[in-house]
């Protein structure tokens, strides 16, 4: 008797050097991730160069920015080797600022309601389904949910967001700020958009004799069997590379965590 | 005029891409040695490749080569010294790249390997100098595990890895992980001056 075939689900290949080989092939289709890190932890790069090499095999991709004006963004990341400006003017990549967005849904004030999520929703669900991303970064999750007061309104925007955008086959990198320092921190800001994930990157820095060290964990990926150890990261002008971190120089001066 | 080690150019003959070698060299022929191994990777094998420069600065090293009439322009140099002194880091020069401070272990590995996906030359090697550089900030232990990673990343990726150590400077645990994990060795260790 044959045994049965292993259902293997499709795959979203990052592209990024070492990521793919840590999710055993990449992101499956359709999920939404949440990629939470400390300041200067190299979410921003990390999620730009998903969304380049997205770009490079032909899929459409967006990046909505709620934290720096979209001009600054690219400003900053034109920098690197891999991002080509050309990918923004052909509309591969399409940035927009969450303020503009806000604007057009006449939502420019302190706080949501559930009509304003809503929209919210509607709104970017519409241009992923209008454009045909395939790709999709939210920078920051944090900032946009800042407007949001409750919890369960949070939580219901996040789900309803992330289930339409995998009926449409779009994979998503949600950024979240974290400040915490300690092991027992959560991976999101508000608590709830780790439950809500299907998976969870997180990214910060361990200290070793004064020196920072930047690394990326892999701590849930649904549908995927992944390593969950911590890796060291670097910034580098062709994009973000990736090696384990080394046993004995993973848990820094003091103990493991998750910034600085 | 400088002499060159021709014995070691002899010995590197035998040598595989897949190869690690550990050369050990004194105090006092450091120099040498490191010359006497680079020149007929660069010359005789026409292999280029990544120097990462833990015991002097890049600069220093690059001004020693071009003294003795050897051009190291397509040499990459990942310098660890010269971050640690301010004002050491201001340098025209293409070819050398800063780590911030050599316990930065994991970041001198991928420095290397990016500068290595950047090169068009189809054999290469990554010369560390040098073990006891490492070790003066490091852990016995995590050196240790370090030059594991280290010989082994290269070796899958067929890029020769040259490892120069001052023995009797290097921490036991380490210099015997060496002699473990290298496939061969040049020994000019033992020189004894009276």
């Amino acid at each position: 008797m044959q045994p049965a075939a292993v259902y293997t689900r499709d795959r979203c290949i990052t592209g990024i050097h070492g990521l793919d080989e840590i999710l055993r092939g990449g992101i499956p289709y359709g999920s939404t991730v949440l990629a939470s890190g400390t300041c200067g932890s190299g979410k921003t790069t990390l999620a730009m160069e998903f969304l380049v090499r997205g770009a490079i095999a032909g899929e459409a991709c967006a990046h909505f920015t709620a934290t720096e004006p979209s001009v600054k963004l690219l400003e900053n990341i034109r920098q690197f080797e891999f991002f080509d400006m050309n990918m923004v003017d052909t509309g591969l990549i399409n940035v927009f600022d969450m303020d503009v967005l806000y604007s057009w849904l006449g939502l420019e004030k302190s706080s949501f309601d559930l009509d304003d999520v809503h929209a919210l929703i509607k709104a970017i669900v519409d241009i992923v389904n209008t454009i045909g991303v395939t790709r999709l970064v939210i920078d920051s999750v944090t900032t946009l949910c800042y407007k949001i007061k409750s919890e369960q309104l949070i939580r219901d925007f996040l789900f309803t967001l992330g289930k339409k955008l995998s009926t449409l086959g779009c994979t998503t990198i949600l950024i979240s700020e974290i400040t915490s320092a300690t092991e027992n921190a959560h991976w999101s800001s508000f608590g709830v958009e780790e439950a809500i994930a299907d998976g969870i990157v997180v990214m910060g820095d361990v200290e070793r004799m004064g020196h920072l060290l930047r690394f990326l964990q892999v701590v849930k990926m649904r549908g995927t069997s992944h390593s969950r150890a911590k890796h060291a990261i670097e910034l580098t002008p062709i994009g973000v590379m990736l090696t384990p971190m080394l046993k004995w120089g993973a848990q820094g001066d003091t103990k493991s965590r998750w910034g600085a | 005029m400088f002499e060159l080690d021709q014995r070691i150019a002899e010995q590197l003959t035998e040598v595989a891409l897949s190869s690690s070698v550990q050369v050990r060299c004194g105090n006092s022929n450091a120099f040498m040695v490191t010359a006497s191994t680079m020149v007929p990777l660069m010359q005789m094998f026409e292999m280029g490749g990544v120097y990462i420069s833990g015991s002097r600065s890049a600069m220093e090293m690059i001004e020693a080569f071009e003294t003795i009439g050897i051009d190291v322009s397509n040499i990459q140099f990942i310098d660890l010294v010269s971050s640690g002194v301010l004002g050491g880091t201001t340098t025209t020069r293409k070819n050398i790249h800063y780590v911030d401070s050599p316990i930065m272990l994991e970041s001198i590995l991928l420095r290397s390997l990016y500068l290595l996906r950047t090169t068009t030359l189809e054999r290469n090697f990554v010369i560390l100098d040098s073990v006891n550089a490492l070790a003066i900030y490091n852990d016995d232990r995590m050196l240790a595990e370090y030059l594991h990673t280290f010989i082994n990343t290269f070796r899958q990726r067929e890029v020769l890895s040259v490892i120069l150590n001052v023995p009797d400077q290097t921490p036991p645990l380490v210099l015997s992980n060496l002699d473990l994990y290298c496939t061969d060795l040049i020994d000019r260790g033992q020189v004894v001056i009276h």
